[in-house]
C-alpha cells in the first residue's frame, strides 16, 4: 500500500533527479565552500578556517576589476543577444508558416562543436581573416582592422552568436502562446502595430525575455573558452583568473573563493534584474 | 431604433482563393438596432462581422459605417467595438486597467477613472478595478469584455458568440441584461451566433445565413412563421416538413392535398414561390393538437401511433408515426397540469388548422 500513495510515488520518481543533483552540484559545492575557507600551503592544505582567502580576494583589485568587466560583457551579450533574438523569434510565432523548420534551422550552429564555432570567429575576425580581406578586396580600407578580434567586441560578438537560440527559444515560447485574439482586441480598442506591441505583446513576453536573459547572463558570465580564445588580454574574465588558481596557481583555496565570490555577484545582479523587470512590466497599462 | 442606417454591406464579398466564405451580402441596419447574424458554423457570419470590424478587408463590394466608405481604413480607427468569443481579456492587466485600455492616452485620468466607474457599474461589476484578470469568472470576464467595449461610445457593437462560453442558466440571464442594456443605451448591436433561441429572444431582426449567402432578413417573428424556404425553416426551431399538392389558389388562400393530412387550406407565404403543383409545407410541432379522441373543431385529422416520447419538464415531445408520412411527426405539448401522458404504442389522433402550416413553396433543397 505505501507504494501506491501520492507522495512515495513522487519521492520515487524524483529520486534519480535528487540523487543526481545531490552527487554532482552540492557536494562539489559543499567541497567548493570548504576549501574556500582552507589555505594553500605549497603541496598541502592547511585546513584552519580563515576568512583571508575573502579579504585577499576583495582586496585585490584585479578581482575586482576582471569581476566588473565579467559582469558587463555578459550584460552586453545579453543585450545583444536578446535585442536580435526577439525579432527572429517574433517572425517565427508570428509570421512564419513552417515553424518546425526554422526552428531546426536555428539549432544548426549547434550541429558543429563550440570550439569550432569559436575558432571559425577567429578566421572571420583575424588580421589576415575573411572580414579584412573581404574589405580589402573591395578597396574599403588600406590595411587590415585590428580592432576585431583579441578584445572585448570579439567576446561579445562570438558569445551572442553562441547564445543566440537560448534567447531566440524562450522569447518564441512566449510569444507562442499569446492568444491572437489579445492582440485583435488591442486593435479593435484604436492601438496602432507600435501601440499594441509596446502595450500587449512585449508584457506578455516579459516571462520570455526574463528567462532568455538569465539563460545567457549566468553562464556567459564565468565562460572562459571564449575570453580566452578571443579575447586577447583586453577580454580576460574572470573565468581566467579562476582556471588559473586551480592550474598554474595551484592555489585551490583562492580559486574556490573566487568562485564563490562570482556565484554570489551574479546571483545578486540577477535577482535585482528579475524584480526590475518584472516591476517595469507591471507598470504598462 | 432611428430609420436611419447605421451600417450599409453592398455586394460584399470575401473569397479565400476558390472558397468564397461570403457573397452577395446586401444588408442595411438601423441605428440602435439589435441585429443578429444566425447560421450553422462555418456559414460565413463571423467573416461578415470580422469585415465591419475591419479584421478582415471584403475581396469585393462596399462596407459603410454612418455613410463612410470603411474601404482601407484599419479596425482601429473604425467607429466600432468588439467584444471577442473568447473575450480577450488582457491577462497583465487587472479589471480597471483592462476596461481603461481603449482610453489611455485619449482622455485624462480622471475622466479615465469615471468612465470605466460608470462602465463597470453598468454591467454589474462596480468597485472590482482592482480585480486581476485570472481572478474572473466566466460571466465576470463577459462583462469586463462588454464595459471595455462600451466604454470606447462606439457606434456599433460588435458581438462574436458572446454567450458560447457560459452555462446555460447564466447564458439565459445575460440574453435579458445584454437586451435591457442595447436598449438603454440606444448603441446598435450586431451579434453573431449559432443558437436559435439566443437570436430570437435578442434581436430586432435576424439575418440567416448559409453557404455565405444571407438566406433571409426578418424579425424573429416573421422568421418562424414565414420563413423563405426549407433550409431557414428547420434551422429556426423544430419543422415537421411534408410534401402536398397545389390543388387551387383563391387570392391569398391556397387550397392543397397534404400527405397524410389531406385537403386543408392554408395562407400563401411571401417569401416564397410556389411554381409548381408540387410543394412543401411545414408545420411547427406545437401547432399540433393531440389527443386519444378524434378532436372537434380541426379541418385536418389524422389517426397515429406514438413511436417516441421524452419529457422535457415544461413540455414533452412526442414522435407519431402516420400513414402517408415518410417521416415520424413531432409534437411538442405543454406539460399543461400534467395531464398530458401518452406511453410509446399508444394510438393518437392529430389535429392541424389551416392557420398553423406554412407554405413552403416549391424549393427542393
Amino acid at each position: 500500500m505505501i507504494f501506491r500513495s501520492e507522495a512515495s510515488r513522487g519521492y520515487t520518481l524524483s529520486a534519480p533527479a535528487t540523487a543526481y543533483v545531490g552527487f554532482l552540484v552540492a557536494a562539489p559545492l559543499l567541497i567548493l565552500i570548504a576549501y574556500s575557507f582552507w589555505t594553500q600551503t605549497y603541496v598541502t592544505l592547511d585546513k584552519t578556517p580563515t576568512l583571508k582567502n575573502y579579504s585577499d580576494a576583495l582586496a585585490d583589485p584585479l578581482v575586482r576589476h576582471l569581476m566588473l568587466r565579467s559582469i558587463w560583457i555578459a550584460g552586453a551579450v545579453t543585450v545583444v543577444t536578446v535585442a536580435l533574438a526577439y525579432p527572429i523569434a517574433y517572425f517565427i510565432a508570428m509570421k512564419a508558416r513552417k515553424k518546425t523548420i526554422w526552428l531546426l534551422l536555428i539549432t544548426i550552429p549547434f550541429w558543429s562543436s563550440y570550439l569550432l564555432r569559436v575558432f571559425a570567429w577567429k578566421l572571420i575576425l583575424g588580421f589576415n581573416g575573411v572580414m579584412n580581406s573581404a574589405l580589402m578586396m573591395l578597396g574599403l580600407i588600406d590595411e587590415p582592422l585590428d580592432f576585431l578580434l583579441y578584445n572585448e567586441f570579439a567576446v561579445v560578438l562570438t558569445l551572442a552568436h553562441a547564445w543566440a537560440p537560448f534567447a531566440i527559444l524562450p522569447i518564441y515560447v512566449s510569444l507562442q502562446k499569446i492568444d491572437p485574439s489579445l492582440l485583435e482586441a488591442a486593435t479593435d480598442l484604436g492601438n496602432s502595430p507600435l501601440q499594441r506591441f509596446m502595450r500587449v505583446t512585449l508584457p506578455l513576453t516579459i516571462p520570455g525575455i526574463i528567462a532568455a536573459c538569465l539563460i545567457i547572463f549566468i553562464p556567459t558570465v564565468g565562460d572562459y573558452v571564449t575570453p580566452a580564445l578571443v579575447g586577447g588580454s583586453d577580454g580576460k574574465m574572470i573565468a581566467n583568473l579562476i582556471q588559473v588558481q586551480f592550474g598554474a596557481a595551484n592555489n585551490w583555496p583562492l580559486g574556490a573563493t573566487l568562485s564563490l565570490i562570482a556565484m554570489l555577484s551574479v546571483g545578486f545582479v540577477a535577482i535585482v534584474f528579475v524584480i526590475t523587470a518584472t516591476q517595469l512590466g507591471r507598470r504598462i497599462r | 431604433m432611428t430609420d436611419r442606417n447605421i451600417i450599409e454591406l453592398r455586394g460584399v464579398e470575401k473569397r479565400y482563393g476558390t472558397f468564397l466564405a461570403a457573397s452577395g451580402i446586401d444588408l442595411d441596419l438601423k441605428e440602435g438596432e439589435f441585429f443578429s447574424l444566425l447560421g450553422p458554423s462555418g456559414c460565413g457570419k463571423t467573416t461578415v462581422l470580422r469585415m465591419i470590424a475591419g479584421f478582415q478587408e471584403p475581396t469585393a463590394g462596399t462596407v459603410l459605417i454612418d455613410g463612410q466608405d470603411m474601404e482601407g481604413v484599419p479596425a482601429n480607427n473604425r467607429p466600432t467595438n468588439m467584444v471577442f468569443q473568447s473575450y480577450a481579456i488582457f491577462p497583465h492587466l487587472n479589471v480597471g486597467n483592462n476596461v481603461a485600455y481603449g482610453l489611455r492616452g485619449k482622455a485624462p485620468k480622471g475622466e479615465i477613472d469615471q468612465r470605466v466607474a460608470e462602465a463597470l457599474d453598468m454591467v454589474e461589476l462596480g468597485g472590482l478595478q482592482d480585480r486581476g484578470a485570472s481572478e474572473l469568472s466566466g460571466g465576470q470576464r463577459q462583462r469586463v469584455a462588454l464595459a471595455r467595449a462600451l466604454i470606447m461610445r462606439p457606434k456599433v457593437l460588435l458581438l462574436d458568440e458572446p454567450l458560447s462560453a457560459l452555462d446555460k442558466k447564466l447564458r439565459e440571464q445575460m440574453q435579458f441584461e445584454m437586451r435591457n442594456l442595447q436598449q438603454s443605451l440606444g448603441i446598435t448591436f450586431v451579434m453573431v451566433t449559432h443558437d436559435q433561441y439566443e437570436a430570437m429572444t435578442m434581436s430586432d431582426r435576424i439575418g440567416v445565413m448559409f453557404n455565405g449567402r444571407l438566406k433571409q432578413v426578418d424579425t424573429p417573428t416573421t422568421l418562424y412563421a414565414r420563413p423563405c424556404d426549407q433550409q431557414v425553416a428547420s434551422f429556426i426551431g423544430e419543422m415537421n416538413i411534408l410534401p402536398a399538392q397545389l390543388l387551387g389558389e383563391i387570392g391569398n388562400m391556397l387550397s392543397i392535398d397534404a400527405a397524410a393530412f389531406g385537403r386543408i387550406e392554408i395562407e400563401r407565404n411571401p417569401n416564397v414561390a410556389t411554381s409548381s403543383k408540387d410543394m412543401n409545407i411545414g408545420i411547427r410541432p406545437e401547432q399540433l393538437e393531440i389527443a386519444a379522441e378524434k378532436p372537434e373543431d380541426y379541418p385536418s385529422t389524422v389517426q397515429g401511433t406514438v413511436s417516441n416520447a421524452a419529457f422535457y419538464g415544461e413540455n414533452i415531445h412526442y414522435h407519431i408515426r402516420v400513414a402517408g408520412a415518410e417521416k415520424p411527426i413531432s409534437v411538442s405539448v405543454p406539460n399543461y397540469f400534467h395531464t398530458v401522458d401518452f406511453k410509446r404504442g399508444d394510438a393518437v389522433w392529430l389535429g392541424l388548422q389551416g392557420a398553423s402550416v406554412i407554405d413552403l413553396g416549391t424549393d427542393t433543397k
